[in-house]
């Protein structure tokens, strides 16, 4: 009888049957899988879901009741005049916050990655505020900004200069965030961008520099190429993050003046626990949800291209 | 690139991807509130308290207004040295809001305590929400002697022919002013009348001093709060019961005057900040300040503070009141609620009242309170504090436009931010808070009453 062919054999039912995952290792995927994805499922997935029904409702958080009022949250929302202020500040916060991030973080990991006296020292010093809670960095800044009695005031005052209205300007409130946003967050970049660096083969730049590259041009054919993989795992992650920013928003300014530093994430929780609108509240989480998911997307169908080498 | 990760589904995984979603929206089915449903506020239930026993232990979730905890603690601990029952004292935000957030999160769980912190802006909305229990046969029951609170503190509360709440940390806007800086502007050792006395002295301190003369607060539950002072001085106010009355030719020339005495004349200054931290700074002459803020301003100003009534507008005289009182919620058994009700009526009793109030700067909420030996001796240490308890006798009812409708203050402190802050047209400020208040009113309040 002759052998039969893969595909033959594939359509064997006994083969097939032999295929089969067996219960135990069932049972194994189970036991190490089923905690995890319980609490996926219990504490991302439950939520996601349950907010995609909240915010088809028009409910008072606390209320034990609520009315079915189909899309008139997101009818709303997108009406509202407030909304167009609202995506303003977000689009600004994350672009600079998302942009600034990478091209200071990846300036101070080519500082960092030199060999110089003191490098390990200044690594600690810039990662730290990374790991410091947010509220804590919001509180501590909200002295450095303060008009009257701040830092930077007496700083200001020292060469002449008065202070700008930081707290109540929303022209001035929204870069005092987006500094305090970088300060805290640029550590977490340069971490990453001098793993990278470090990791970069020595043997291409020595290539490249016998061939006639100089340090610029070593940097932009050679060096930031090969960062390509990890600009775009940062571009995700520091979006994500930055989209979500609520702590030192919260410390700082809790939105105002005048809303100029209410962003998407802000807007949702004031609405679902400040006023207490938690259907609106959650039909401005959806449709940040769906705005996360299509940049996300985006990002992995154009941008992945160019990174892979 | 990589492919969609939906676009090699098999029949399996497809399955398994139905089954997780599915799974998900089965279990997002379970808690959450009832679609459909009538709800509103809850009713008062014929329970026969006589026959209730206490519960033994209850929890109390406070805010500790005026840095109170050890205050608070040592009426707890009178309390079950006399009736046997404990009191767990949660804190359970640094301010009102926290508080109020939490409890309204909490709701339909069984984390909810057995008396909360139910301030100016938020009891309306538990009421609505069906939180809070009607209190008055409570009350009966116990003997609560509520015709002793101040009329106008416990008439807050009532709603529908019934109080949901009694006052505890009550207070009041309150003018401070400092007396060196008064003196060397040759102004009287006494607050001014009236905002257009206020006028006249204001280019007096201008010209013997560098500093702003009045320094005004920003914020939410703050800002709409001291402008109802200016407000229903004009003869002007937020709402007519729930009609939004921001478009009168009175609430026009309130907010008229205010941007006149920051932009014209420049003898007030918007905050940064805490206008208290700038007052008690020297930075500025006088300013608006909560009652409860009394005893801070007095500990941390290196100069003598002097207090008055609001400047009264063209109109007469006008102070809302403030601060939280206590509530009891609805889905606790009638064990736990008469063991809250006991804690209430032990905590707001007279001699408790004046013992909380002489300590933190808070009113006293009961008449009896008022002349009794404690406060007394609060009079005659802190002269400043009875000008406080003098102004609460002129005091009215808030508007329910900026307290009862969810984002009401918060609209009106973004009008009043745009009309402070960015010398915004008045008129055009109040129409877009009036218009989004009425809609709120519509869409929360209105189908829950």
């Amino acid at each position: 009888m002759p052998r039969p062919t893969p595909g033959e054999q594939d359509q064997n039912p006994v083969v097939q049957r032999k295929r089969r995952t067996p219960w135990k290792s069932w049972l194994l995927f189970l036991l190490f899988a089923g905690p995890n994805v319980a609490l996926l499922v219990i504490f991302t997935y439950k939520p996601l879901v349950q907010s995609l029904q909240y915010s088809l409702l028009q409910w008072n958080i606390g209320s034990a009741t609520a009315r079915f009022i189909g899309l008139d949250n997101y009818v709303n929302w997108f009406t509202d005049p407030a909304t167009a202020n609202v995506v303003r500040v977000t689009v600004i916060f994350t672009l600079v916050t998302v942009v600034g991030g990478m091209v200071l973080g990846l300036s101070l990991a080519l500082l960092l990655n030199r060999k110089l006296r003191g490098t390990g020292m200044a690594r600690t010093v810039v990662v730290a505020p990374y790991v410091l809670s947010g509220v804590a960095v919001g509180l501590l800044w909200l002295f450095v900004f303060d008009p009257n009695f701040g830092v930077l005031g007496a700083v200001l005052k020292s060469v002449g200069l008065g202070s700008p209205d930081w707290y109540n300007d929303p022209a001035w409130a929204l870069p005092m965030i987006i500094v305090v946003y970088l300060w805290k967050n640029v550590g977490y970049v340069a971490l990453i961008y001098l793993a990278a660096l470090q990791a970069v083969p020595k043997d291409l730049i020595e290539a490249a520099t016998l061939d006639g590259a100089g340090p610029f041009a070593n940097f932009r054919n050679v060096v930031l190429p090969l960062l390509g993989p990890t600009t775009f795992f940062l571009s995700v992650t520091t979006l994500l993050s930055s989209l979500q920013s609520f702590d030192i928003i919260q410390a700082m300014t809790k939105g105002g003046p005048l809303e100029g530093t209410t962003t998407m994430m802000y807007q949702i929780y004031q609405e679902g626990f400040a006023t207490g609108r938690a259907g609106y509240s959650s039909a401005i989480a959806t449709v940040l949800f769906f705005v996360l998911l299509v940049v996300t997307a985006v990002q992995m169908l154009f941008i992945q291209k160019k990174v892979h080498y | 690139m990589t492919a969609s990760p939906f676009a090699n589904l098999n029949r399996r995984q497809l399955l398994q991807l139905a089954a997780l979603v599915g799974g998900s929206a089965a279990l997002a089915a379970c808690g959450g509130p009832a679609v459909g449903q009538a709800g509103g506020a809850a009713t008062e239930t014929a329970t026969d308290w006589a026959s209730v026993t206490p519960a033994k232990e209850i929890t109390w979730w406070s805010n500790h207004p005026g840095t109170s905890k050890d205050i608070e603690s040592e009426i707890i601990k009178r309390f079950t040295a006399e009736s046997g029952i404990k009191v767990n004292l949660v804190t359970a935000g640094a301010n009102y809001d926290e508080v109020a957030q939490k409890f309204q999160a909490a709701s339909g769980s069984s984390n909810v305590p057995d008396l909360v912190i139910a301030s100016d802006v938020w009891w309306f909305r538990y009421m609505i929400n069906g939180q809070i229990l009607p209190l008055d046969q409570l009350a009966k029951h116990l003997e609560f002697d509520t015709e002793d609170f101040n009329s106008t503190l416990y008439g807050d509360y009532e709603f529908s022919a019934s109080h949901w709440a009694v006052p505890y940390a009550r207070s009041t806007p309150l003018f401070y002013y400092n007396k060196a800086v008064w003196e060397k502007a040759g102004l009287p050792d006494r607050a001014p009348k009236t905002w257009a006395e206020f006028d006249e002295w204001a280019p007096k301190i201008q010209a013997t001093t560098e500093i702003t003369p009045l320094g005004l607060g920003k914020g939410t539950s703050w800002s709409a709060w001291w402008f109802c002072n200016m407000l229903w001085g004009a003869g002007g106010a937020y709402s007519k019961d729930w009609a939004m009355t921001l478009d009168t030719p009175e609430a026009l020339e309130a907010a008229k005057y205010l941007q006149t005495i920051i932009y014209d004349n420049k003898s007030a200054a918007v905050t940064a900040k805490d206008q208290v931290a700038d007052f008690g700074a020297g930075l500025t002459g006088c300013t608006i300040a909560s009652t409860g803020s009394l005893s801070g301003i007095l500990a941390s100003s290196k100069f003598d503070v002097g207090t008055g009534f609001l400047p009264e507008g063209a109109k007469g005289p006008a102070c809302p009141t403030g601060g939280t009182g206590l509530a009891i919620p609805a889905d606790k058994t009638p064990e736990q609620q008469l063991a809250a009700g006991m804690f209430l009526k032990f905590l707001t009793n007279a001699e408790n009242t004046a013992y909380f109030s002489s300590n933190t700067g808070y009113m006293p909420v009961r008449t009896s309170a008022l002349e009794g030996e404690t406060m007394k001796a609060v009079y005659a240490k802190t002269p400043q504090f009875r000008t406080a308890v003098d102004q609460l006798a002129g005091t009215r009812v808030q508007d329910w436009g900026r307290v009862f409708v969810p984002n009401g203050d918060k609209d009106l402190t973004t009008a009043l931010e745009k009309i402070m802050l960015q010398k915004g047209d008045p008129a055009e400020a109040f129409a877009t808070a009036a218009t989004s208040i009425t809609k709120s009113y519509e869409e929360n309040v209105l189908p829950y009453l």
